[in-house]
């Protein structure tokens, strides 16, 4: 393992900001902390980094401990939240100042900040200031500048956050493709979960302070392995009386469970081949979504939220429609488990 | 067609007038215009007027009189500790609140600001209490033979203890609204505080700290009260200008008052002037590399 900790922990005022945090990540892996503001990630993140330190715990480096190993002699570059560019320097002189401190060559800083200006794709920006810059342009500036001094460890702080939407997406990939391409390791945070899946080899999801849980993005999908994890990821619902729903009556000792968009199929009444298996409902509003439809169902008493295409003929609200479940994550205060539409499953068995 | 249409009405919208009418504009700088006149102008033309009411001779006498110059080097002594004793604190406690926590913070922050509310002539009394014949530390002066109290120590004491909040006061506002980011991101990379300093915390600054370092060159030069309390008035040896200037006029030398005070107002005038070029230029760079 590459990055480790330990039973890491972290007061502030009586705050417990980290809560035994342990996890650990494999060398060239580029790895999201995904969790709600507040939830301990950047903690994590600055813990690392050697910005903030421990009260008790251990973190590991390259095999080595480094509690007491100087933020600076960690060989980590950072990207902050708000790049925190040095607003009197140029975009030369931000990218060469780690080179610049540790006293190199000046033709070598000269060369390895070009170097690095062209990878970022920012040639011919070199005189400018950071507020000359655009805020993509920012944040590559400040990739750079944290590239420079050969880091082994490239740690990101919410690289997204300070980006408008349009161009974020686009940041996104070319983030991900340039990092592979380097082959460091990296970590950063956010809170948005479609940046997590869409950049992360692998995600570890944080809330107060403690790891919920560490996966690739489709395994925490399918199988979430906690309550916490279960609600949070994806466009996720709580139902508080799952077992009145048809094919959901036999499990029990669940209060909640968590339901979303893609594991519901809604059709015009009488159109559902599955009869048995689902439930009846009244449409009470439509949206439109661009690229889907996105249908609030009425079903006992319960908002049910479901997807279909713009092709499929379209529902008007108070129109009767059938509902079909595939699957629910039930869970009480400790446990997820994934019910299967038990309908589904023996189309043979009879039900009272 | 339809654009011209459009920009129109953003037009009309623009023009309609907010707030008070034309009226109340011209009342309010009229307003303004005669109150800086009767409360401001008046007196300094009064002061030049009178200054050279006997002619240059009497002038340029008074100005060059030994005592008077002597007043003259005391004042400026006085200010060049008190202005660089100043900076120095300023930039220590301006770095230790903004960039650092601690228990007490907000406490040392109000402490800065005593002296701007404290009256000088308290501020004198203060120094006298502790330093003078009945003061708790005058036993410990004799033995060393060290007079504070109606002499240069306590005149530069007496100034600095009235200026130091300015530099200090401009620079925390500023470092605190910069935030650490910058800096950790320089001590991250390896810098040492004295390059972070000097490359990431200064440049931001300096135009602040120009601009305190001005405002408390002329409330040092012009300091009145506390330092009258703890001069004793002893010509040639512990005469500031101002006091110079007081014991001119009540010894009815009118014109010489007014001649020496003269030299105060174009200092002020010239001070007034930088102080103006550089909040222009501070405002201008910090419009540029703040976004």
């Amino acid at each position: 393992m590459y990055v480790e900790l330990k039973d890491v922990n972290k007061e502030f005022k009586g705050f417990r900001a980290l809560n035994d945090v342990s996890f650990s990540i494999e060398k060239g892996k580029l790895v999201g902390l995904l969790g709600p503001s507040g939830s301990g990630k950047t903690t994590i993140l600055r813990t690392l980094a050697g910005l903030a330190h421990p009260d008790s715990g251990d973190i590991f480096i390259d095999g080595k401990r480094v509690n007491d190993v100087p933020a600076s002699k960690r060989g980590i570059g950072f990207v902050f939240q708000n790049y925190a560019l040095f607003r009197y320097m140029t975009v030369f002189d931000n990218v060469a100042f780690g080179l610049t401190v540790e006293k190199k060559d000046k033709k070598f800083i000269k060369q390895r900040v070009n170097e690095l200006i062209g990878l970022v794709g920012l040639e011919g920006l070199q005189d400018r200031y950071p507020h000359q810059l655009s805020g993509g342009q920012r944040q590559r500036v400040a990739f750079a500048r944290a590239l420079a001094p050969n880091p082994h460890l490239l740690l990101l702080d919410e690289p997204f956050a300070a980006i408008d939407a349009k161009i974020r997406k686009e940041l996104r990939l070319w983030l991900r493709e340039t990092i592979n391409s380097l082959g460091i390791t990296s970590i950063f945070v956010t809170h948005d979960q479609d940046e997590a899946v869409e950049v992360a080899d692998e995600i570890v999801i944080v809330n107060s302070g403690r790891i919920e849980q560490k996966g690739n993005p489709a395994d925490i999908y399918k199988s979430p392995a906690t309550p916490f994890a279960a609600r949070f990821i994806g466009e996720s619902l709580v139902l508080d009386r799952h077992e009145t729903l048809h094919g959901f009556e036999t499990y029990s000792g669940y209060d909640k469970a968590v339901i979303r968009p893609e594991l519901i199929q809604i059709t015009k009444h009488g159109k559902q081949p599955i009869l048995h298996a689902s439930e009846d409902g009244i449409v009470e509003d439509v949206f439109f979504r661009g690229s889907l439809i996105e249908v609030h169902v009425n079903v006992k008493g319960m908002r049910l939220i479901g997807h279909r295409s713009p092709e499929e003929e379209p529902l008007l609200p108070g129109e009767k429609v059938s509902v079909l479940i595939y699957r629910l994550y039930l869970y009480n205060e400790d446990k997820v488990h994934l019910a299967e539409n038990v309908r589904l499953k023996n189309e043979n068995t009879v039900f009272i | 067609m339809n654009f011209a249409n459009a920009s129109e009405t953003v037009d009309r919208v623009q023009e309609k007038p907010r707030g008070p009418g034309k009226a109340a504009k011209y009342i309010l700088i009229g307003l303004g215009v005669a109150f800086i006149l009767i409360m401001l102008v008046l007196p300094l033309i009064t002061v030049c007027v009178y200054a050279l009411k006997q002619g240059w001779e009497v002038f340029s006498g008074a100005i060059t009189d030994p005592y008077a110059i002597k007043a003259l080097q005391l004042t400026l002594l006085a200010t060049a500790v008190a202005v660089v004793c100043n900076t120095v604190f300023g930039l220590f406690a301006s770095w230790a609140i903004s960039k650092f926590h601690f228990r007490g913070k907000q406490f040392l922050t109000t402490l800065i600001d005593i002296p701007f509310a404290i009256s000088p002539i308290i501020a004198g009394l203060v120094f006298i209490l502790v330093f003078g014949r009945i003061g708790w530390a005058y036993d410990f002066l004799q033995a060393y033979d060290i007079k504070v109290v109606f002499a240069v120590p306590g005149i530069i004491l007496a100034t600095i203890f009235v200026t130091f909040p300015f530099v200090a006061r401009e620079l925390i506002p500023l470092m605190q609204a910069q935030g650490n980011d910058e800096e950790e991101a320089a001590a991250l990379m390896g810098a040492k505080w004295w390059t972070i300093y000097r490359k990431v915390t200064l440049p931001h600054i300096k135009w602040g700290l120009l601009y305190g370092v001005i405002l408390c060159t002329a409330r040092a030069l012009g300091e009145f009260g506390a330092v009258s309390v703890v001069s004793g008035h002893l010509r040639g040896k512990t005469n500031t200008l101002p006091l110079h200037i007081e014991i001119l006029f009540n010894e009815f030398q009118l014109t010489a008052a007014f001649a020496v005070s003269s030299i105060l107002v174009v200092t002020a005038i010239i001070i007034l002037i930088l102080r103006n070029i550089v909040e222009f230029k501070g405002r201008k760079e910090e419009s540029e590399h703040v976004r």
